[in-house]
């Protein structure tokens, strides 16, 4: 059952970090709520206040701001970024991973904010937005700051967000030229949570095979979504070759920390990280040369 | 300490008081009468409390009511057209969709948003509209042949 | 057989308008003047002494008006083996012992259901831990915790059925094979959990609204337990959100809200959370199988020997049966000149496991179909071969146990072939499996001990030509309400529309065992149509009067008009013969009366539906991941009464029995289901559903109304079975407990590789 708590609602961004700043971890925000209000039915979190962000229209946007990247305002549902032209145009593995992230339901109403915020290792968004070297910017009364995502995730359902902090916008830079990326996860029932997930971003010097710069992040891998940096170790600089990407898959398989759960166990999601980062990494491959 | 709510629901404004925990659904079935959107899940994986909130499909379970404030529901009660089945519904009885009938006012729900924003969906988009609609009774293929039924034309909506 | 008016239509549902429109009322939506809200406090042990229990703190709470502990209740056990006193062993509300995780101890009363459940979490419960066992191959053991007092070994049931000669037979066998299995548990997962509304009023009488298959029995095992005279117990089914075997027996919800009301002389409504649905309601039989196959070198099968350990849980429930069904099923559907079976239902500490659509025979079916594939890929005869060599035919007596009538396996086989021929070439890793089955129209026991027939039906014809069907059987989705409306139609010789179908109030319908065991078509039916016939006859004696016919069997009645069979010109409007019977029968309404109970039809059933089932797999084999392409199910029902209800029930099926043989499971830790909700119990949803095929096969039950049987069962034997099978044929891995997951035949394949094969 969902205990009483007092709720706002409040209409700018400066009320509502006013809110959180009086009220910090007697409050929690709630914007689709649809990862909060289980926890809350499951009686797991009983907060006090309730900050209902959902309304603040300011943080729902989508701009396209050339060499400057892509800013995602953090109230912005999957189904808006599932749905953009703009983002298709430049940044497809984000569409295709709203495409296959749990029902229609939940991407009409959930944001991506949120879902960040929930911190759930398995979810969608962070592998990707990892793979596409994607920043996060909190804010507060006292000002703003920026936080490369592979350090915002610091535990299980825990990011780097003080008690005062809001995430306001996701920035993810320009994508270099050659540059190709994907996305796939693991389950038994399509779209279901990821058992693993993988994403691999490579860019390739321009005209050959050599991987220039290369991210692979994992989902559902171990308590927080994170950067295989030996499987990347493995590529950058070096021709990218068949051989090259089963070590990649390999050294990602020992890096990771995944756990075992009736779902899985954690020796098979360990041999699901080495395959599929092999194969994202042979699609990514694929996508730089075309691009 | 209740708030107040404004919801327009099937057409018909309403003013309501509400405690902040309602739910969505909860204020339609027990404040408004209409329980055709149903409870069969704790977790916001079910979809039998699916209705249709500002034209987009929602799990009426999972949105605290003051969440859809000043905005327009829509539920299968407002489907038909005072004596005259929606299009949906004809399909879905003509077809042998509907077997327990829990999941149905969610299943027509996610049905009815998918054709309202795409009247020519692909199978595939079909399938995709209602994945999130769990039905136990009919394997799911008879309510898709039933929306396919009403893109191809096979039910001309009266006027 | 001549063309018929009514059956074998394709029409709309008698009760679908008001599930589209919503207006559909379940028990889940209904609200009384004056209700109050129940929860039940449930044991979080598996094993445990009640030593104290303090309500005190609960009863303080503002808003709570009752709460009940066991010493509030009649002391009585719940069993539906009411005939066996021993296998009436649940109490629901436990007095001294609780022996699942989930077994109740007290249940409140209060004005909202938050207020109930935090009153529970007030209650103060003190126990004593006691030493819990979970798997039978543990609780079998002599140094196993004893859950039931007196029974040994934790040995609940057991059975025997054999005929032949095994131990003879296997001796001039050419080829023998050993194996073992391990089948899943499964959870119904109805949309609509359960749930009751009780309102006992100060005349004494209760009534219980609930979502059930068998109203019937609700009210004779409230008033076993409560201590009230049957008839004043009145049980009202509403529409009702799937049942599949898990909604006709008594479970906590009736009986705590009864109870609870009973204090209040107030209506309480107890309706369960899904994780409450997982963890505190029965599920399907868990089974250990170790099984023995003889045949000749040409595939003929000699002998087969079973033997069973199934997982009982802390009660009996309708276990016995599943071990039984298990036990005769996996006989099916082949001639075996020699059979032995032998099976053991084992209590232990965990959620008590019962009826399960298939009762035991989807268990059997994968055991059997995959063991015989194995056998076939052995002797290097083809897999439809083998089966068409051994497999039953019309006519076909399985010894002491069943009279085989009507039997389509092998049009169901030579179908399933084409078929398969027609798919042609398959790309690599896909395989292509199948499974053959059989199962029962209802059974022919008696061990909830009735006085009353098995089924029965009242029709009532009115001045105005409309007809009122009154029968105890229940619509839980099925489409019984329809189809039994299109019989007494196609009987009486009216029109559907002008039936009017009451049914599972046990107030004003006959009674009737309810929808389980597959049994409402052919026993319903056979009462239904008898009530038909016999209102029928009444007219015809008038219509005979009006006609001046010789022999009143001149006559037939067909849409709405009485006409001489040879002339059908000359005839009498409907309407105009039943005026006249009601004015020459005193005014009363025409009353026909019907009742079907089964004797000497062996000692299983009085008909066999048949069926095969083919399974398109696609195997990824790095990861062992697979998906279901295409089921092609060909079914033989004897008549097809209501086609769009069998198609209907025939493609769900395939959804739940694909989910048994795919991905659902309750896997748990000490006696604690791990998965209680639809985030980690994985369902198949629309974008894992294959491509379904029917494909129709004609035959005619004679046992059946209009030749029907049954199509709600059967069809959930065969899909795990032809799925393992399957995934064989693509990638050469065999799988032998259930659920066939993606890890498992990842180890499989990579087991098969280090092996070099």
């Amino acid at each position: 059952m969902i205990r009483d708590f007092e709720y706002f609602a409040p209409k700018t961004l400066e009320e509502a970090l006013s809110l959180l700043d009086k009220y910090r971890e007697t409050c929690k925000v709630i914007s689709g709520g649809q990862s909060l209000l289980k926890l809350m039915r499951a009686g797991l979190i009983t907060p006090q206040y309730l900050i209902d962000i959902k309304g603040m229209s300011e943080l729902d946007y989508i701009k396209s701001e050339g060499k400057n990247g892509l800013k995602i305002g953090a109230l912005t549902t999957h189904r808006a970024i599932e749905e953009s032209p703009m983002i298709q145009n430049g940044f497809s593995t984000l569409v295709e991973m709203e495409r296959i992230l749990a029902f229609i339901q939940i991407r009409n109403w959930g944001t991506i904010g949120g879902n960040l915020c929930h911190a759930d290792p398995a979810q969608d968004p962070a592998p990707v937005l990892m793979a596409l070297n994607a920043k996060l910017r909190a804010s507060s009364l006292k000002g703003e700051r920026t936080i490369a995502i592979e350090d915002f995730f610091t535990d299980y359902l825990k990011t780097a967000l003080e008690p005062n902090e809001l995430l306001t916008e996701i920035q993810v830079p320009a994508v270099p030229p050659h540059t190709g990326t994907a996305y796939t996860k693991f389950n038994i029932i399509e779209n279901d949570l990821a058992i693993v997930g993988v994403a691999v971003s490579i860019t390739l010097s321009s005209g050959t095979d050599v991987c220039q710069d290369v991210r692979i992040a994992l989902g559902a891998s171990a308590p927080t979504p994170m950067r295989a940096k030996g499987a990347e170790g493995v590529l950058r600089g070096k021709k990218v070759t068949d051989d090259l990407l089963t070590e990649a898959g390999e050294k990602a398989s020992a890096e990771a920390e995944p756990l075992s759960d009736i779902n899985a166990s954690a020796e098979y999601r360990r041999q699901l990280v080495k395959i599929l980062v092999k194969r994202m990494g042979k699609e990514a491959l694929t996508r730089a040369k075309q691009a | 300490m209740k708030k107040e709510l404004r919801l327009t629901v099937n057409g018909e404004a309403h003013e309501l008081y509400v405690k902040p925990k309602s739910l969505l659904m909860d204020v339609l079935r027990d404040q408004l009468g209409l329980i055709g959107a149903k409870r069969s899940c704790d977790t916001n994986t079910c979809g039998a409390c699916t209705v249709i909130l500002n034209g987009m499909a929602v799990h009426s379970c999972s949105i605290l009511a003051l969440q859809a404030n000043g905005g327009e529901v829509l539920t299968v009660e407002g489907l038909a057209k005072k004596t005259e089945l929606h299009p949906l519904q004809k399909a879905f009885l003509d077809y042998g969709s509907v077997q327990c009938g829990f999941c149905t006012p969610g299943m027509l729900m996610s049905a009815k948003a998918l054709l309202d924003k795409n009247p020519t969906p692909t199978k595939e988009q079909i399938k995709e509209a209602i994945d999130g609609n769990l039905c136990r009774c009919t394997g799911y293929n008879s309510i898709v042949r039933a929306i396919t039924a009403v893109v191809n034309g096979e039910y001309k909506e009266e006027k | 057989m001549s063309d018929y008016s009514v059956i074998g239509k394709r029409v709309r549902r008698v009760d679908g308008t008001e599930k589209v429109t919503g207006n559909a009322e379940y028990t889940f939506d209904l609200v009384l003047p004056n209700m109050l809200y129940g929860k039940i406090l449930r044991s979080p042990h598996p094993h445990a002494k009640i030593i104290n229990i303090d309500t005190t703190p609960a009863e303080k709470m503002i808003g709570v008006k009752a709460v009940v502990t066991g010493k509030d209740t009649f002391g009585r056990k719940n069993g539906v083996w009411r005939r066996f006193s021993e296998l009436c062993d649940e109490e629901m509300i436990c007095r001294t012992k609780v022996r699942y995780v989930g077994d109740g101890v007290a249940a409140v009363a209060a004005i909202d259901e938050d207020t109930a459940e935090e009153a529970c979490q007030l209650i103060k419960v003190e126990y004593e831990e006691l030493p819990a066992t979970f798997d039978p191959l543990e609780a079998i053991k002599e140094d196993a915790p004893q859950i039931h007092e007196g029974v040994e070994l934790n040995i609940n049931v057991t059975r025997h059925i054999e005929w032949g000669d095994v131990d003879e037979a296997f001796k001039h066998c050419d080829h023998i094979r050993e194996d073992q299995f391990k089948t899943s548990s499964q959870h119904h997962v109805c949309m609509e959990t359960h749930n009751a509304v009780a309102s006992f009023d100060y005349n004494g009488k209760l009534t219980v609204w609930t979502s059930t298959q068998a109203s019937y029995y609700m009210q004779r095992l409230l008033a076993d337990m409560l201590d009230l005279r049957e008839s004043d117990i009145r049980v009202i089914k509403p529409h009702t959100g799937g049942g599949f075997g898990s909604k006709f027996e008594l479970d906590s919800a009736q009986f705590c809200a009864s109870l609870l009301s009973m204090k209040l002389c107030r209506p309480v409504k107890i309706v369960f959370t899904r994780a409450e649905e997982f963890t505190a309601t029965k599920r399907r039989t868990p089974m250990y199988y170790f099984v023995k196959l003889g045949a000749k070198k040409d595939g003929t099968f000699l002998a087969k020997e079973v033997r069973v350990l199934t997982e009982g849980g802390a009660y009996t429930g309708m276990g016995a049966t599943a071990l039984y069904l298990t036990g005769f099923f996996s006989s099916f559907p082949y001639k075996y000149p020699n059979y032995r079976y032998d099976g053991y239902r084992v209590y232990t500490n965990t959620a008590p496991t019962s009826a399960c659509r298939g009762f035991g025979a989807p268990q059997s079916t994968f055991v059997g179909e995959s063991q015989i594939d194995m056998l076939a890929d052995d002797l290097g005869i083809d897999p439809i071969e083998i089966r068409r060599k051994n497999g039953m035919t019309p006519d076909y007596e399985v010894p002491g146990q069943a009279h085989i009538l009507s039997c389509e396996l092998h049009q169901c086989l030579d179908k399933t072939e084409e078929q398969i021929k027609q798919r042609g070439k398959l790309p690599p890793n896909h395989g292509i499996g199948i499974a053959c089955y059989g199962f029962m129209s209802g059974g022919i026991f008696n061990w909830f001990d009735t006085p009353y027939a098995f089924s029965s039906a009242i029709v009532r014809i009115n001045i105005d030509g409309k007809v009122d069907l009154f029968t105890g059987a229940c619509e839980i989705g099925q489409g019984s309400d329809t189809t039994l409306s299109m019989i007494c139609a196609e009987e009486l010789g009216v029109r559907l529309e002008d039936i009017r179908i009451y049914s599972g109030d046990t107030g004003i319908c006959p009674p009737d065992l309810g929808a389980w065991g597959s049994r409402e078509t052919l026993m319903n039916g056979n009462a239904v149509r008898m009530a038909a016939a016999d209102a029928k006859r009444q007219l015809m004696a008038v219509a005979a009067g009006k006609l001046g016919a010789n022999i009143v069997y001149d006559l037939d009645m067909k849409d709405r008009w009485f006409h001489l069979v040879n002339r059908p010109e000359r005839g009498f409007s409907y309407y105009d013969i039943v005026k006249q019977a009601i004015r020459g029968n005193d005014g009363e309404a025409i009353i026909g009366r019907g009742h079907y109970t089964p004797h000497r039809k062996g000692m299983i059933s009085p008909a066999y539906s048949f069926g095969v089932q083919a399974v398109e797999v696609e195997v990824d084999p790095e990861t062992g991941r697979y998906k279901l392409l295409n089921v092609s199910t060909a079914h033989g029902s004897g008549k097809v009464i209501n086609p769009v209800g069998i198609e209907g029930q025939l493609e769900g099926a395939i959804m739940m029995a694909g989910g048994y043989g795919l991905c659902e499971d309750q896997p748990m830790d000490k006696g604690k289901i791990l998965n209680p909700s639809f985030d980690d119990y994985k369902l198949i949803r629309s974008l894992d559903m294959p491509e379904t095929k029917i494909l129709k096969i004609e035959s005619y039950e004679p046992e059946g109304p209009f030749g029907a049987k049954e199509a709600g069962e059967g069809l959930t034997n065969p899909t795990a079975g032809a799925i393992g099978n399957a995934i064989y044929k693509a990638v050469g891995v065999r799988i032998n407990d259930l659920p066939i997951t993606p890890e498992k035949v990842f180890r499989a394949l990579r087991e098969k590789e280090k092996q070099g094969k």
